[in-house]
C-alpha cells in the first residue's frame, strides 16, 4: 500500500457532489481527511490517500478530470 | 546555546522536537520554529546587537541554530537607503529602499535563508544539500554549499534560461535539469526528499530556512534607529518572506527592542501570477492556485505554500495588495535605476510598480514613511529589459561624428 498526502481544491459547482466518495469506491483508495474548509464559493480538503501506486495515480487523474485541483500539501517548491 | 524549544504546527499547534520535519503528521499543516522568548529577552538587547558584526547573525538568538553560525558570515545587513530622488518623482515625504540586490554572495535575499538552512543542515549532520529552484535559490545554495564544502544537488526545469543555468553551474553543483513542467519538478523533488537523506532547504529544512527571512525585518527596524516604518511593500512568491518580515518586527516588539508595531504590510505580485493578491482583495480564506504567466519568474509560484499566512499577515496589519502588468514591471525597474542607481530584477519592478500604484490609489498616504523591499539584482534578469532601454549611440572615432550624432 502506498500513501499520498494531497490538498484538494473544489470549485463551487463541485461542492455538493460526493467526489471523494466516488473516487474512493471506484479506485479502491482509502481517504483519511485531516483538515477541511468549505466556504460558499470554494472548498479545500487536506487528506491522506492510501492504495496501490497505480490506483492512487488513477484516483488523482479522476479528481482532476472532475474539476478538482490536486496540489501537493507543501505547495509549489520550485522557487 | 539554543533558544529553540522545538517545532510547532501552524494549524493545530501540536509540538514536535527540533528535527528535520516540515509537516504535521496529524493535520498536515506546516511546522514553524518555537522559541523561548523569555530566555532571549535576557540576552538580546540593542547594545548587544549593535556590538556585533554587520551580518544577519547579529540577531542570532532569534535564528534557529544551536551552535555557532558557520555560513553566511558576510550575508545580510544590506543598505537601507533614503530614496530622495524617488520621493520627488512619487511625491511622497519619506521613502526607503531596503536593498538586498547587494546581498552576499549571490545578490538576493535568498542568501539570508540559505545561510540559516546550511548552518542547520550541518547541525543535523547532513553532508548533502539540495533545492528545487529556477533562479535565486539555486544560485545561493550552489554558492554557499561550495563555501561550506557540502555536496549539492540543484533541480531545475529543463527549459530554464541560459543565464540562470550559468549563474548556478559556475559554483559546480550537480545540476539536474528535469524534462517536465514546474508541477513535475515539484512532484519529483517531494519524492526525492522522502527517499534520500539530504537537506532539501525548501522542503525538509523549510521551517528553519524560512526563519532567515526575519532578519530582513529586523534590519529595517534597526536601521531606522529602532523604529518601524508606517508602510512596507513586499514582493510575494510563496508568501513566506512577507509573513517573516512582519514576524521579525513583532519579535522586536515582544522583546521591547522597539515600540508597538503599527506597520501596514502590502503584498506585491505580478498580474500574471497573483493568487495571494486575489485572495486578499476577495477576503478569501482559501488560495486558488493559478498557472503563472509573467516576466517576474522569481515570483511565479502558482500554488504558494504560505499564501494563506501571507494574506492573514496583510489583513491583520491593515495593509492591502496590488498587482502590476509586465509593462509596469519594466517601467518600475527603469524608474528605480534612473532615480536611485539600483538595478533590480523583475521582482523589484513588481514591488516598486505596486508601491507607485498604491500611492496613486491613496491606499498609502504620501506623508508617511514607506519601505520598498528590493530582493534581487537586475543583472540576473537582463532579458526582461534588454529590448526596452534604448540603444547606445554608435559613432566613428572623431569629434565631428561625436558632435553630429550626440551633441546635435
Amino acid at each position: 500500500m502506498a500513501k499520498k498526502m494531497a490538498h484538494l481544491i473544489f470549485p463551487q459547482k463541485l461542492i455538493k457532489k460526493p467526489v471523494i466518495f466516488t473516487m474512493a469506491k471506484k479506485y479502491n483508495v482509502i481517504p483519511n481527511i485531516r483538515r477541511a474548509n468549505v466556504t460558499e464559493t470554494v472548498g479545500e480538503v487536506t487528506l491522506e490517500l492510501s492504495g496501490t501506486k497505480e490506483n492512487l495515480e488513477k484516483a488523482r487523474k479522476y479528481l482532476e478530470r472532475a474539476g478538482v485541483k490536486v496540489e501537493p500539501v507543501v505547495g509549489d517548491i520550485v522557487e | 546555546m539554543s533558544y529553540v524549544k522545538g517545532l510547532k504546527c501552524r494549524e493545530c499547534g501540536r509540538l514536535y522536537p527540533k528535527d528535520p520535519l516540515y509537516v504535521c503528521e496529524y493535520c498536515f499543516g506546516p511546522l514553524e520554529v518555537d522559541y523561548d522568548y523569555e530566555k532571549i529577552r535576557k540576552k538580546l538587547t540593542r547594545d548587544a546587537i549593535e556590538s556585533r558584526p554587520t551580518n544577519l547573525w547579529r540577531y542570532r538568538e532569534l535564528l534557529p541554530i544551536d551552535s555557532e553560525p558557520t555560513d553566511g558570515l558576510q550575508s545580510g545587513f544590506t543598505p537601507l537607503i533614503r530614496a530622495k530622488n524617488l520621493e520627488k518623482v512619487l511625491k511622497v515625504k519619506e521613502l526607503y529602499i531596503k536593498d538586498d540586490s547587494t546581498n552576499h554572495p549571490t545578490l538576493s535575499f535568498k542568501d539570508r535563508v540559505v545561510a540559516v538552512a546550511l548552518s542547520k543542515a550541518k547541525e543535523f549532520g547532513f553532508d548533502t544539500v539540495a533545492c528545487a529552484s529556477t533562479g535565486n535559490l539555486a544560485n545561493s545554495v550552489s554558492a554557499q554549499a561550495a563555501i561550506a564544502n557540502l555536496k549539492r544537488y540543484i533541480f531545475i526545469p529543463a527549459d530554464l534560461e541560459l543565464g540562470k543555468v550559468v549563474a548556478t553551474l559556475i559554483y559546480n553543483p550537480t545540476l539536474v535539469a528535469v524534462e517536465g513542467n514546474y508541477d513535475q519538478v515539484n512532484r519529483l523533488c517531494s519524492e526525492i526528499a522522502t527517499k534520500y537523506k539530504w537537506a532539501f532547504v525548501n522542503i525538509n529544512i523549510r521551517p528553519y530556512y524560512a526563519e532567515g527571512s526575519k532578519t530582513y525585518g529586523h534590519e529595517i527596524a534597526e536601521q531606522l534607529g529602532w523604529k518601524v516604518p508606517k508602510h512596507i511593500v513586499v514582493p510575494c512568491a510563496s508568501g513566506s518572506l512577507i509573513s517573516k518580515i512582519h514576524k521579525g518586527l513583532k519579535e522586536f516588539e515582544k522583546l521591547e527592542l522597539i515600540k508597538k508595531v503599527d506597520t501596514k504590510i502590502y503584498a506585491a505580485q505580478a498580474a500574471g501570477c497573483n493568487p495571494i493578491v486575489t485572495a486578499i482583495k476577495e477576503k478569501a480564506e482559501i488560495i486558488k492556485p493559478v498557472k503563472p504567466n509573467t516576466i517576474a519568474k522569481s515570483l511565479a509560484i502558482g500554488n504558494p505554500a504560505d499564501g494563506i499566512y501571507a494574506a492573514a499577515t496583510v489583513g491583520g496589519s491593515g495593509g492591502w495588495a496590488e498587482d502590476v502588468s509586465d509593462d509596469e514591471i519594466v517601467e518600475a525597474i527603469k524608474l528605480l535605476s534612473s532615480t536611485e542607481g539600483i538595478f533590480t530584477e523583475t521582482a523589484g519592478g513588481v514591488t516598486l510598480g505596486v508601491t507607485k500604484k498604491l500611492i496613486e490609489q491613496g491606499k498609502i498616504p504620501r506623508d508617511e514613511s514607506i519601505v520598498v523591499c528590493i530582493t534581487g539584482n537586475g543583472l540576473k534578469t537582463q532579458e526582461a529589459v534588454y529590448e526596452k532601454i534604448g540603444k547606445p549611440i554608435k559613432i566613428k572615432p572623431n569629434i565631428t561624428a561625436f558632435e553630429e550624432h550626440v551633441m546635435k
